[in-house]
């Protein structure tokens, strides 16, 4: 056996489990979910029988799930867009020293450590018009508001994101910056250059790989939202905040209907899949820049 | 070491041996529930039962309890893949048809041992297909100190009626008696926005979040007013029946009589709203009562009736138990389901906190909740459940989805109505 030959079955006997893994989690699910999509598979139905296209065709035909679909992206540009936003400046603000810094790194680690659906049985009552806190101080400096009134409800919902992930944007973006080499800066600094030039022409450009990977995992994550909205509004009124997640979980488990939600999580896959390169790509861009 | 402890210890050594013999030969049922008062109460139960008869029956149950906000969701893909890991599930008058297929016929029930309309609420083309644990339904609840008030403000109380409704209406202190007339124009008599010296800021708290639950809450309005989600087996929504009663929570949405927050509201928040005197009315569930009558601002002043209409109608569902069709167990499940079925089993239940369906405990338990007093009057007279079809379910929640708009006022009943109508055709087929 050459060498060449036995390397190559090394790597296949040493990546071995990693392949049984990702077939028995991620390609036998997969492969199960594409069956169900082209099946009638109803709850109310003894038997599972093939129906083609049949869910395709009533998915893309069903107001509701585009409306989902307009909320899901809608939603989740606008959460990452801020987090990313604000989670950059406060590793930029982190990134100095400066008193009870160790202190409060901890505290804004705190709501990443809650699960979102803690987090929002907790809102439901902090929030609350009758009973919560939040509203009560409002009430005490004269604003009589309903966080949960229908003008209201989105920017409700997007400071709960906030609050929830602008930590992980934060972690992210920190990580990054503490690895940026010095010396540039300190260059930088030598011929003059301001803060403001420093950000722009330095810390960006150099960052924008990582930023970037940044936006595209916070976007995939936004997009899969469920148990926030879900416990805050239950997606209503109506399906005004619905987001994908929460149709597909209502088309199986409230609807009985596995074939239909099957064919929308697919239809999510296929959506957003062709993202996977671009952050591979990116991912690669920066492990090479190291 | 004594010959006494010696033998105290082969004593015990043989106990335990004798008890794992024993244990051995029992058959172990498993069955599903969700924690909660349900599941507590049902835990003694079953403690009582592997205590006692579960011995003669050779029969050991085990209680698993799933997570209150997904065990049915948890049910559906058990069912679903034909599992045999539960010889029990826990289903509901509203789930009933969906789960049918995968249940058998709970044979022997005696059905004069429950209220009408729990037990029948679980038959399913003829067939018993679960037995009834709790009864839920619906009461107008309203602060008796406030509606006490509005005959010595007659006046007033017309003004605004007038106004706010434009109709001509006078002060029935007796909410057994309301319309929803009566209803909304009270409400808005207990509104700040219209009378500034009402002690609440609302006169109305309505869950109206996006929710099947909200959907039965509402059932109540259109039974109320005569309607129904079907006639001759066609949707019957698109009718002036239907559309009067999304008017009556669109009128009580836009005219402000409840909460702006009100459209993410269910349960709880209604609780909240009038615990902490910021509403005088709402159509809330039995359960609540527990807590309003000795907590908050209606903590002592606590009416109840039926919801209001011209022929006042209230929601009845049973939470319940079934046996599963794969179970490997069905003689063992069998035993048990009979034993469930019995009064002392029932007592013992309802001793632990739980609300069988069973009149007969009920009567025993008013002393310390005199809501089961009306309880068992209400189911009787005015109680009505929804056929228990395959998409019963599907109908609640779709409701919901296609209805909340209106509730909450973003929609008019005319622009959805159709849409109503159609969301159930679409379920029928």
């Amino acid at each position: 056996m050459t060498l060449m030959n036995e390397r190559k079955i090394a790597s296949w006997v040493l990546s071995a489990p990693l392949l049984i893994m990702l077939a028995a989690l991620l390609a036998w699910p997969l492969v199960l979910g594409v069956q169900t999509a082209f099946s009638r598979d109803r709850l109310s139905e003894f038997e599972i029988t093939a129906s083609g296209f049949d869910n395709f065709v009533n998915l893309v035909s069903t107001p509701n799930f585009w409306t989902s679909l307009g909320f899901t992206i809608g939603y989740a540009l606008t959460v990452t867009s801020i987090e990313l936003l604000l989670g950059f400046a406060l590793a930029l603000l982190f990134d100095r020293k400066f008193p009870a810094k160790k202190l409060l790194f901890s505290l804004i680690l705190v709501p990443i450590m809650i699960a979102p659906a803690l987090l929002a049985v907790m809102f439901r009552l902090i929030l609350n018009e009758n009973i919560g806190v939040v509203p009560g101080l409002l009430k005490l400096v004269g604003l009589d508001v309903s966080l949960f009134a229908q003008g209201s409800i989105f920017a409700t919902l997007t400071v709960l994101d906030l609050i929830e992930y602008t930590a992980f944007a934060f972690l992210l973006c920190y990580s990054s910056l503490q690895s940026m080499p010095k010396e540039v800066y300190e260059s930088a600094a030598i011929d003059g250059a301001s803060s403001v030039q420093t950000l722009f022409r330095i810390t960006l450009p150099i960052l924008r790989a990582s930023l970037f990977i940044v936006f595209l995992l916070r976007l995939l994550d936004s997009l899969r939202t469920f148990d926030l909205i879900y416990i805050m509004t239950g997606g209503g009124p109506g399906t005004s905040t619905q987001t994908v997640g929460i149709y597909i979980y209502k088309a199986a488990f409230v609807y009985g209907d596995f074939g239909l939600a099957s064919a929308a999580a697919v239809v999510i896959v296929v959506l957003l899949v062709p993202f996977m390169p671009t952050i591979i790509r990116q991912f690669n861009i920066q492990g090479a820049a190291k | 070491m004594s010959i006494k402890r010696v033998m105290t210890n082969l004593a015990m050594a043989a106990m335990i041996c004798v008890g794992g013999l024993l244990s051995a030969q029992n058959t172990t049922v498993t069955m599903v529930l969700w924690p909660g008062p349900e599941g507590d109460a049902m835990q003694k139960v079953v403690d009582g039962y592997n205590a006692g008869q579960g011995l003669q029956d050779k029969v050991n149950v085990k209680m698993m309890l799933l997570s209150r906000d997904n065990t049915f969701a948890k049910e559906a893909t058990l069912m679903k893949s034909r599992s045999k890991e539960y010889d029990i599930y826990f289903t509901a008058s509203y789930l009933v048809g969906q789960h049918a297929p995968y249940l058998a016929e709970v044979k022997g029930v005696d059905k004069s041992l429950y209220l009408k309309a729990s037990v029948d609420s679980l038959v399913v083309k003829g067939q018993q297909m679960a037995l009834p644990l709790d009864t839920s339904l619906h009461f107008l609840y309203y602060r008796k100190d406030l509606i006490a008030t509005l005959p010595a403000n007659a006046d007033k109380y017309s003004a605004i009626a007038k106004s706010v409704l434009g109709k001509d209406l006078k002060p029935n202190p007796n909410p057994d008696t309301w319309t929803w007339d009566d209803a909304l124009a009270t409400a808005a008599f207990f509104t700040k926005k219209y009378n500034p010296d009402s002690p609440t800021k609302y006169g109305y708290a309505l869950p109206a979040k996006n929710l099947l639950y909200n959907t039965m809450i509402w059932n109540d309005v259109l039974w109320g007013l005569g309607g129904n989600w079907l006639k001759n087996g066609k949707p019957n929504l698109d009718t002036p029946t239907g559309r009067a009663a999304m008017d009556v929570y669109y009128t009580i949405s836009t005219k402000g009589l409840t909460s702006p927050e009100s459209s993410a509201w269910e349960y709880a928040e209604t609780n909240a709203a009038l615990e902490s005197g910021n509403a005088a009315l709402a159509i809330q569930w039995n359960a609540a009562y527990a807590e309003l009558n000795v907590t908050g601002s209606t903590k002592g002043e606590l009416g109840i009736t039926t919801p209001p209409g011209t022929g006042q109608r209230t929601h009845v569902h049973a939470l319940a138990v079934a046996l599963n069709k794969f179970s490997t167990k069905q003689a063992a499940s069998a035993k048990w389901m009979a034993y469930l079925a019995t009064a002392p089993a029932m007592k013992a239940y309802a001793d632990a906190g739980g609300v069988p369906s069973m009149p007969s405990i009920l009567k025993e338990m008013i002393p310390e909740n005199p809501s089961f007093a009306n309880l068992i009057e209400y189911a009787g007279k005015y109680g009505y459940s929804e056929s228990a079809g395959p998409r019963e379910f599907d109908i609640y929640a779709s409701l919901a989805e296609v209805l909340s708009p209106v509730w909450v006022g973003q929609m008019t009943s005319a622009e959805t109505s159709k849409a109503a109508d159609l969301a159930i055709a679409k379920l029928q087929n």
